[in-house]
C-alpha cells in the first residue's frame, strides 16, 4: 500500500489503544444488555406468579370454607354482620354466608360472547372498508378517531352506557328484536325488555369497547398485505372477493385472531363500564333484558360492603373470585395461542407467529 | 397476440407511445430496454393488470386471437386465465404448497374437487418442484427458498392451462442456479404457449427468446428474430445498449 492511500481519510488506522477502549466498552455494553434483556424478560411471568400466589393465599380460607359449591353455587348472601359469627370446618364466617359465584362466572362469559360475537363482525367489516373503499384522506381521519375511541377511560363509556346508549336501545332497539320470530335461537329476545340496564346492555357496551382495538388492529394488518400477492392473485383471474378470501383473510388471520383475543381480555375483565350497565344484580340473568353481573362488576360493587365483614371472609370471597376470572382469562389466552397456531399450519403467516 | 398502435399511460404522463407489434403464437419474446422504458407497463397492459392503477389510460389495441382485450364484452377475468403471469418477487399465497398450486384451478372451478390433488401434483412435477415439495403439501411455501418459490408461482400459473404467459423479470431476484431452472421450464413450456418475458438480462434474452423486442423511453424501437436484433441491428439505439451492456458485463 503506498503511503498516500494511508494518508487518505478514509484509511486512517486508528491507535491501538484508542481500539482497546473500543472493544472493552463493546464488551461491558453487550453484558449489561444481555443480563437487563434477562431481567426485563423474567419480570413478566414473576409479576403474574407472585399476583397468583398472593391471590391464592388471600383467598384460601374462602376456598376452604366454600369448596366447590363457590363455581356452582348461585346465591350469594353475605349474611349477618351483627350476628356473633360462627366457625364451621374451621372457618370463622357470618351467620348464614353462603357464597356462590356460579351467576358471576356465567355473566362474565355471557357478556363476554356477546361483546365478541356483536363486536368482531362489525370491526372487522369497518377495517375492512376503511382500508379497500375509503379514499386515502378520508381513512386517515377515521383511522384517528378509531384510536381516540380506543383511548377513552372505560367509566366514561360506562356513564354513556347508563344514561344514553342503554336507554336508547330500551326504546328502539330491543322492541324490535321482542318480534323476531319464537324459535331458537331467535327466542332469547323474547321477554321484558326492561329500562336499558342489563345483559344485553351490558354485551353491546362491551363490543363498543372492543370494536376500536379489533377494527384498528385489523386495518393495521390489511394494509401490511403485500401487494404483489394480491396481484398474483388478480393475475390469476380471481375475483376481487376471491382474492380478499384468498389473500388478505388468510394473510392477516392469526393477527386478527390475536387481536380479537386482546379484546375478549379487555371484555371479560372489564369492570366499571359493566358494573354501570349491568344492573348490578347477583343473578343469572332470567332473559337477554335482565338485570345481572359478571365478576369484575361484583367485586368493585361488593368490596366496599365486604369490607365491613366482622370475620374478613368476605372480601377473600372476592379474593377467590378474582382468582377464577384470572385463570378464565389464562384459559382463554391458552386457548387462543392454540388456535393461532392451527390457523397458521400449512401456510405460516408472517404476522403473529413466526415463520 | 397483436398489437396496434398501442399508446398507454397514467393521467398526464404518456408512457408507451404507438407500440405496433405482432407475436407468433408459440413463440419466446423477450422484452429488453433500459430501466423506465416501459417494458413492465407494457406487459401489464397485455393481461389488463394497469386497469386498477389510478389514471390509467391507453389507445390502439391488443388482440388475442383477433379480439380486443380492451373490447367491452371481454371479462378481464376469462383474459387473466388465458393470459397468465409471473412477477419479479415470487408471490406465493399465504396457503399451503398444494393449495398454491390449485388457487387459480379451484377459483375457475375447473376441475372437480377429488382431482385437485392430481392437478397439483402434474404441474408441481411439471416446474421440477415435484420431488422436493412431494413430502410436505400442506406446508407452507414461505419455508421454500426464492427460486422454489417462484417455481411455485410457475405452476400456480401454468395450472390454469393459459394460451400466453407474461414473465415480469421472473429471475431478478433469484441465485444462477434457479435462473437456470427457470430458464429451463420456460424453454420447456413454450411448446404450444406463447410466452413474453420482460428481463434485464440481455444474455437471458439471447439463450431464451426467439424474437426480441426493444424498448427505449416508451417507444419500441426495433423488434425481430433474437439472433438478427442481437447481431445485426438495425438502429443505432439498439446498438449502443447493447454494446453499452455487452462492455459492463464483460469487464
Amino acid at each position: 500500500m503506498s503511503t498516500k492511500e494511508t494518508d487518505a481519510p478514509g484509511f486512517k488506522v486508528p491507535a491501538p489503544r484508542q481500539l482497546a477502549v473500543r472493544r472493552d466498552l463493546g464488551r461491558v455494553l453487550q453484558r449489561l444488555l444481555r443480563i437487563g434483556s434477562a431481567v426485563t424478560a423474567v419480570v413478566p411471568l414473576g409479576a403474574l406468579i407472585a399476583m397468583l400466589v398472593i391471590l391464592l393465599f388471600e383467598a384460601l380460607p374462602a376456598i376452604r370454607f366454600n369448596g366447590w359449591h363457590f363455581l356452582s353455587g348461585t346465591s350469594w348472601s353475605s349474611g349477618s354482620f351483627y350476628s356473633p359469627p360462627v366457625r364451621s370446618g374451621g372457618v370463622l364466617h357470618p351467620l348464614g354466608a353462603s357464597y356462590g359465584a356460579w351467576p358471576l362466572i356465567l355473566g362474565t362469559l355471557e357478556t363476554s360472547a356477546i361483546a365478541v360475537v356483536v363486536g368482531f363482525p362489525v370491526a372487522f367489516a369497518a377495517a375492512v372498508f376503511i382500508v379497500e373503499k375509503l379514499p386515502r384522506a378520508l381513512s386517515g381521519v377515521v383511522g384517528v378517531v378509531l384510536e381516540v375511541l380506543a383511548g377513552i377511560p372505560s367509566v366514561v363509556i360506562g356513564l354513556w352506557g347508563l344514561f344514553t346508549f342503554g336507554p336508547f336501545l330500551a326504546r328502539n332497539l330491543y322492541p324490535l328484536l321482542g318480534h323476531l320470530p319464537d324459535v331458537p335461537p331467535l327466542a332469547i329476545f323474547h321477554g321484558n325488555h326492561g329500562y336499558g340496564e342489563g345483559l344485553l346492555s351490558a354485551g353491546l357496551v362491551l363490543a363498543a369497547m372492543i370494536i376500536p382495538i379489533v377494527a384498528a388492529t385489523t386495518r393495521d394488518l390489511l394494509r401490511q398485505v403485500p401487494e404483489g400477492t394480491r396481484e398474483g392473485a388478480e393475475a390469476l383471474g380471481m375475483t376481487s372477493s376471491e382474492v380478499f378470501f384468498a389473500v388478505q383473510v388468510r394473510w392477516i388471520r392469526s393477527g386478527v385472531i390475536g387481536a380479537l383475543i386482546l379484546g375478549l381480555g379487555r371484555a371479560l375483565g372489564e369492570t366499571i363500564a359493566v358494573a354501570l350497565v349491568s344492573g348490578s344484580a347477583m343473578q343469572i340473568a332470567p332473559n337477554i333484558y335482565s338485570g345481572m353481573t359478571t365478576i369484575a362488576a361484583a367485586i368493585v360493587t361488593l368490596l366496599d360492603s365486604a369490607q365491613s365483614d366482622p370475620t374478613g371472609l368476605e372480601t377473600r370471597a372476592l379474593a377467590e373470585a378474582a382468582l377464577v376470572l384470572m385463570a378464565i382469562t389464562l384459559l382463554v389466552n391458552i386457548a387462543a395461542r392454540a388456535l393461532v397456531r392451527r390457523s397458521a399450519r400449512g401456510a405460516a403467516l408472517p404476522v403473529g407467529v413466526g415463520l | 397476440m397483436a398489437v396496434d398502435d398501442l399508446s398507454l399511460g397514467f393521467g398526464e404522463l404518456t408512457v408507451m407511445r404507438h407500440i405496433t407489434v405482432e407475436v407468433p403464437r408459440g413463440s419466446i419474446t423477450a422484452l429488453v430496454g433500459p430501466s423506465g422504458s416501459g417494458k413492465t407497463t407494457f406487459l401489464r397492459s397485455l393481461n389488463r393488470m394497469n386497469d386498477k392503477v389510478r389514471g390509467f389510460w391507453h389507445q390502439g389495441s391488443v388482440r388475442l386471437d383477433g379480439r380486443d382485450i380492451y373490447g367491452r364484452d371481454v371479462d378481464p377475468l376469462v383474459l387473466r386465465r388465458r393470459v397468465g403471469m409471473v412477477f419479479q418477487r415470487p408471490n406465493p399465497f399465504p396457503m399451503s404448497i398444494e393449495d398454491n398450486v390449485v388457487a387459480g384451478v379451484k377459483a375457475h372451478r375447473m376441475v372437480p374437487r377429488r382431482q385437485l390433488r392430481d392437478v397439483a401434483e402434474t404441474h408441481l412435477a411439471q416446474v421440477g418442484l415435484w420431488s422436493a415439495v412431494s413430502d410436505r403439501l400442506h406446508d407452507s411455501p414461505f419455508r421454500l427458498s426464492g427460486g422454489q418459490q417462484q417455481l411455485l408461482c410457475l405452476a400456480r400459473a401454468l395450472a390454469v392451462e393459459p394460451e400466453v404467459l407474461l414473465l415480469d423479470e421472473p429471475t431478478s431476484s433469484l441465485d444462477p442456479r434457479s435462473t437456470e431452472a427457470v430458464e429451463e421450464l420456460v424453454r420447456s413450456v413454450a411448446n404450444g404457449l406463447t410466452v413474453i418475458i420482460v428481463t434485464h438480462n440481455l444474455a437471458q434474452a439471447r439463450r431464451l427468446s426467439d424474437y426480441t423486442m426493444f424498448f427505449y423511453e416508451g417507444r419500441l424501437v426495433e423488434t425481430g428474430p433474437t439472433s438478427q436484433l442481437f447481431e445485426h441491428p438495425s438502429r443505432p439505439e439498439t446498438a449502443r445498449y447493447l454494446h453499452g451492456e455487452t462492455a459492463i458485463t464483460s469487464r
